[in-house]
């Protein structure tokens, strides 16, 4: 990229900002040379524009390079968002890159046998690796299209997760395709799809701004989501009595400074959140209009048990857990009546002035209030129903559309909402919200990618969610896996289970592994072949954050050694294995990817640029049908509103610093929503343009929700029922996990960078004093936890950085020496198929 | 001896001492460990033999790489290295066999210093969200707590500047230890002396910094 005047301009004002953020630029030149070849530095630096490569946040970042290398990332201040900040993963983000171990070339394992042992990988050519992936998955493919699959990642950018999805769905006609983040976002996606009938939330960061109350409902905002936590804070210092109400099983930083912290049991606020619906019912508080011009309502299936069994999905309970039933408002009045607050607080240990305090909150007409959600409630046995209560409450008193009242899902990874939920890279889904299963939703996928009618119909069964298919993995039937963008064999629950650790299910020592990696991680240690890819701006690519937010990272460097685009590696592979197939008697694999690789020359059609511009092109028409006439009519003749999630042509994300979609154009300018189904000025950010093609104007709150059935959201009624494990006298402990501030995840990034790993170099139990007091652990004493599914050790802090509850004790996820899911259980939200990584039963005790 | 001779030795003692004294000074901001009084009293008491040092479970503790002088093997710590863990049971002054580490009712009364953050390299008082020594304070909300205050020129962040509690902290080095910024030095250092310390911080404080 040349560098432009702006760009010029821009990178002065960036060394004056770097200079006065202490001169980060100077660490990190010192560390790529070192990392590196000592090159001298005589260039000039070229400014390019990218997304933090971390959490769902999405903060722009300018990353500055010289002579090949990335020099300094620092925060964007156009972007509106961020404004030039960073939590400190952001602030250190450009050593990621440059981490002593990075992968630089091929590797494949010989011998099965060496698989968990740390060693047994050789250093291999890209042929020789290819065609083994090539030959494997090509075999499997011809002999058993159930034993193969794909597990992706809300970390894969939106082309790549397009382009993968493309070729496992109409390329190998396979569903066995689902990403990490199913065990991320999948109740909520569930619970936007059963309310909304489109997924993602309505509202956006501005909410930020604009609440009166924020809830965040067992979400460690402080931690998870620093920036933003930062605009929330900011909101309140300079609000009028801006007040925010932490609901959690466990205090946390977020707690450290909410004005109220209200504790509750695990799994229990399934019940608060159905006694404040009942305050607002029995005492006449809830918005009659809001109820009377938009909502339905239902019952749906309850006494759904838990996934304790592989075959829960086809048993009776498991395979009905969807069904709901239209109701009356008073019908659902009268099954919410069983939830006074007494009875809540019994359940909750929530004080009824507690409850009731937050339930006048919604009883106030004028208060706008805003509800934060993220883990606690998505991994959860009841994630999904949660988040229908949490919707049901906004629903009801009709907190939902005005900037600040609205009911906000954070979304844990950078591209959770734009590749795997929004491009659908789900063992059920197509792009853009479709879904394999409904004939309509295939047939104006076929006209988009040119296949025959009735091509996908053999896609039309959903095929393994992620649990189902490690379980299979597990019991011998899966013959090829291959991964990307995540690291399974640290963040998966049941690790025990899942590694062959438990004598009984060594499943994996049979499984031919493919693994997309850039550092060596616990799953790299079970790979058969290893692809050394290339990371984050070592290649273009998107993200789309939870504002529903589209981003462009330019490339900034090419990748070290022999690492390649990951796109390379999938088109290499797909080309090999589609070799003799046909889709309407064209070579198969130029019919679906001809339009960016050419087969005779063997390479892209282009540079990065042109690759995803291109890529963009395609994926965009899935909702904008009128690129594309034979889609266009489908569109129209199914009444199926794909506009609802309208994108913009590739080039306006890179001149606007990315774009909250639908993307509307008007008068030639693309423009944000920033308020779905909100109606007012689109050049403000409101659904103007929505609303006119397919909603109706004047209704409760000026909203309309035009993508819902019959336009209007269903509240449904979710009664509380028990987790899938409660603590007994074998195991007393109910364990939680999570991310802490200094890493990312699994950590195989953050700890390569030397001062994120100085900042938290290790992974703590952090226990209530007296709990463990009473087992005589002191602070700093190793601890053995143990549950029905595995042993780990850990040390302990009672320091109180996560200061949990008597009985409820907390450890982080990001370290591979303290591998806490060798003890977590894989049982998950019947509806999502999500994990509740936050409720495992645990015996804790000296080691 | 001539008077010249006991001349020449008396100035030559006086040099000696002086010298004595030029290569002691030093030691008396240097880090002891939990029960050390001033340096004073400490260096009269602990007899070098090393109890404190094999006591402690992190190897925290290290004899005083001195080259001369009553310090010379005493225990030290750097806390940029290895920080104090505050052990819960102070093993470290159990060990101690001449009080140089006088015993303590529990780790909230450990006095080894304290912390003095250079507000011009904390990446905090920018307005980045960092807090390390905060979170890695094991006196969390309590020896570092958090000004939360809105960032100048900007209405949509804020400031989480960690703050040193002069009345709690006790100085053992964990946030020093864990301290992100290293360029040109950590922006969190520990001072023995609690007086000039607090001089310090009011300084730091004094400070504006954007």
């Amino acid at each position: 990229m040349d560098v432009t005047r702006r760009d010029f301009v821009k990178a002065t004002a960036i060394a004056a900002a770097l200079a006065a953020a202490g001169g980060s630029l100077a660490t990190l030149s010192g560390c790529a040379q070192g990392g590196q070849s000592a090159q001298t530095t005589t260039g000039e630096s070229q400014i390019h524009t990218a997304v933090c490569r971390f959490c769902g946040c999405g903060c722009g970042v300018l990353v500055e390079t010289r002579d090949g290398k990335v020099v300094s990332v620092t925060g964007d201040p156009d972007n509106q968002s961020n404004r030039g900040l960073n939590c400190i993963k952001g602030y250190y983000l450009g050593k990621i890159l440059y981490g002593p171990d990075r992968l630089t070339k091929p590797l494949i394992r010989d011998d099965a046998g060496t698989k968990g042992t740390g060693s047994g990988l050789r250093e291999a050519e890209w042929e020789e690796a290819l065609d083994l992936v090539a030959s494997k998955l090509k075999e499997t493919w011809k002999a058993d299209k159930s034993r193969l699959a794909f597990w992706g990642s809300g970390q894969q950018p939106i082309t790549e997760g397009y382009l993968t999805a493309k070729f496992w769905k109409a390329g190998l006609l396979s569903n066995n395709i689902d990403p990490n983040a199913r065990m991320c976002m999948a109740s909520a996606v569930v619970g936007f799809m059963n309310v909304f009938q489109t997924d993602e939330p309505a509202g956006c960061y501005e909410d930020l701004d604009n609440a009166d109350v924020f809830i965040t409902w067992g979400a460690n905002m402080a931690e998870a989501h620093p920036m933003l936590y930062s605009r929330l804070t900011a909101h309140k210092l300079s609000g009028d009595n801006v007040r925010h109400y932490d609901l959690t099983a466990c205090k946390t930083r977020t707690s450290a400074s909410a004005d109220k912290v209200l504790i509750f049991k695990p799994g229990t606020d399934l019940a608060i959140a159905n006694a404040i619906a009942n305050y607002l019912i029995q005492n006449d508080k809830y918005d009659h209009q809001f109820v009377a011009d938009h909502l339905q309502f239902k019952t749906g299936s309850e006494n759904i048990g838990n996934a304790y069994e592989d075959g829960y999905d086809q048993s009776e309970q498991g395979s009905t857990v969807d069904a709901t039933t239209p109701c009356s408002f008073e019908e659902y009045a009268e099954r919410l009546s069983e939830y006074t607050m007494e009875y809540a607080s019994e359940l909750s240990g929530v004080s009824v002035e507690d409850l009731t305090e937050l339930a006048g909150l919604f009883a106030d007409p004028d208060l706008r209030i805003m509800s934060l959600w993220t883990m606690g409630v998505n991994q959860h046995n009841r994630g999904t129903w949660m988040n229908h209560n949490i919707h049901n409450l906004h629903l009801i008193s009709g907190k939902y559309g005005k900037p600040g009242s609205t009911a906000f899902s954070l979304t844990g990874q950078p591209s959770a909402c734009g590749t795997a939920r929004e491009v659908g890279t789900f063992s059920h889904r197509l792009p853009a919200d479709l879904l394999v299963a409904n004939e309509d939703h295939r047939r104006f996928t076929e006209a988009i990618w040119d296949l025959p009618e009735g091509y996908l119909d053999a896609i039309a069964k959903p095929g393994f969610h992620t649990i189902k298919l490690f379980r299979e993995m597990s019991n011998g039937n899966i013959d090829f896996l291959w991964s990307a963008h995540n690291n399974w064999a640290q963040s998966l629950p049941n690790l025990t289970r899942f590694l062959g650790m438990d004598g009984e299910h060594e499943g994996i020592y049979n499984t031919f592994i493919a693994v997309n990696e850039v550092y060596p991680t616990v799953t790299t240690d079970y790979a058969d072949v290893v692809f050394p890819v290339a990371m984050w701006v070592e290649r273009e690519g998107q993200f789309g954050n939870a504002e529903r937010r589209t981003s462009v990272f330019e490339k900034a460097v090419d990748p070290p050694g022999d690492a390649k685009w990951d796109v390379w590696v999938l088109m290499q592979v797909a080309r090999r294995v589609l070799e003799g197939e046909t889709i309407n008697g064209e070579d198969a694999f130029t019919h679906l990817f001809g339009f960016i690789w050419d087969a005779q020359a063997d390479g892209f059609i282009g540079d990065d640029r042109e690759i995803n511009r291109a890529i963009w092109e395609e994926y965009r028409i899935f909702s904008n049908p009128q690129l594309k006439e034979s889609a266009a009519a489908i569109n129209e003749e199914k009444k199926l509103k794909m506009e609802a999630k309208q994108l913009a042509p590739y080039d306006e994300y890179l001149t606007q610093h990315g774009l909250c979609w639908p993307v509307r154009e008007v008068d030639g300018k693309w423009m944000s929503t920033k308020w779905r189904f909100a109606n007012g000025d689109q050049a403000e950010g409101f659904d103007e343009v929505g609303i006119a093609q397919y909603g109706t104007q004047g209704l409760a709150g000026d909203v309309s929700w035009y993508k819902s059935t019959d336009q209007k959201p269903s509240v449904v009624f979710r009664p509380y029922e028990p987790p899938a494990e409660e603590p007994d006298e074998e195991f007393p402990f109910w364990f939680c996990t999570g991310r802490l501030l200094e890493h990312w995840h699994t950590g195989s990034m953050t700890r390569e960078v030397e001062e994120l790993n100085r900042a938290l170099p290790e992974a703590l139990l952090y226990m209530n004093g007296e709990d463990a007091a009473g087992l005589g652990l002191a602070d700093g004493d190793m601890a053995r936890v143990t549950s029905r599914h595995g042993t780990f050790d850990i040390k302990v802090s009672t320091s109180g950085r996560v200061d949990p509850p008597a009985g409820l004790v907390f450890a982080p996820f990001f370290a591979r020496e303290t591998m806490v899911n060798l003890a977590v259980h894989d049982y998950y939200c019947p509806l999502s198929k999500e994990t509740d990584y936050k409720k495992t039963c645990v015996a804790i005790t000296k080691a | 001896m001539g008077l010249s001779t006991f001349a020449k030795v008396c100035a030559g003692a006086i040099v000696g001492a002086e010298a004595l004294l030029v290569l002691t000074r030093d030691t008396s901001d240097a880090i002891r460990p939990p029960g050390a009084a001033d340096e004073r009293d400490f260096l009269a008491r602990c007899i070098k033999c090393g109890r404190c040092i094999e006591a402690c479970p992190y190897k925290a503790l290290v004899a005083d790489a001195s080259v001369v002088g009553p310090a010379v093997g005493a225990p030290t710590l750097d806390v940029r290295s290895q920080a104090c863990r505050l052990c819960e049971d102070l093993p470290c002054i159990a060990a101690c066999p001449t009080e140089a580490l006088h015993p303590l009712q529990g780790r909230s009364d450990v006095r080894m210093g304290l912390a003095v953050i250079n507000r011009e390299l904390c990446i905090a008082v920018k307005a980045m969200r960092c807090e390390v020594c905060y979170r890695a304070c094991p006196l969390i909300d309590e020896a570092i707590t958090i000004d939360y205050r809105m960032r100048e020129g900007d209405d949509i962040h804020s400031v989480f500047e960690p703050i040193i509690n002069t009345e709690k902290c006790v100085g053992c080095g964990l946030c020093v230890e864990r301290c992100p910024v290293g360029d040109p030095e950590p922006a969190i250092k520990i001072v023995r002396d609690r007086d000039e310390a607090m001089l310090l911080i009011e300084e730091e404080q004094a400070k504006v910094v954007v």
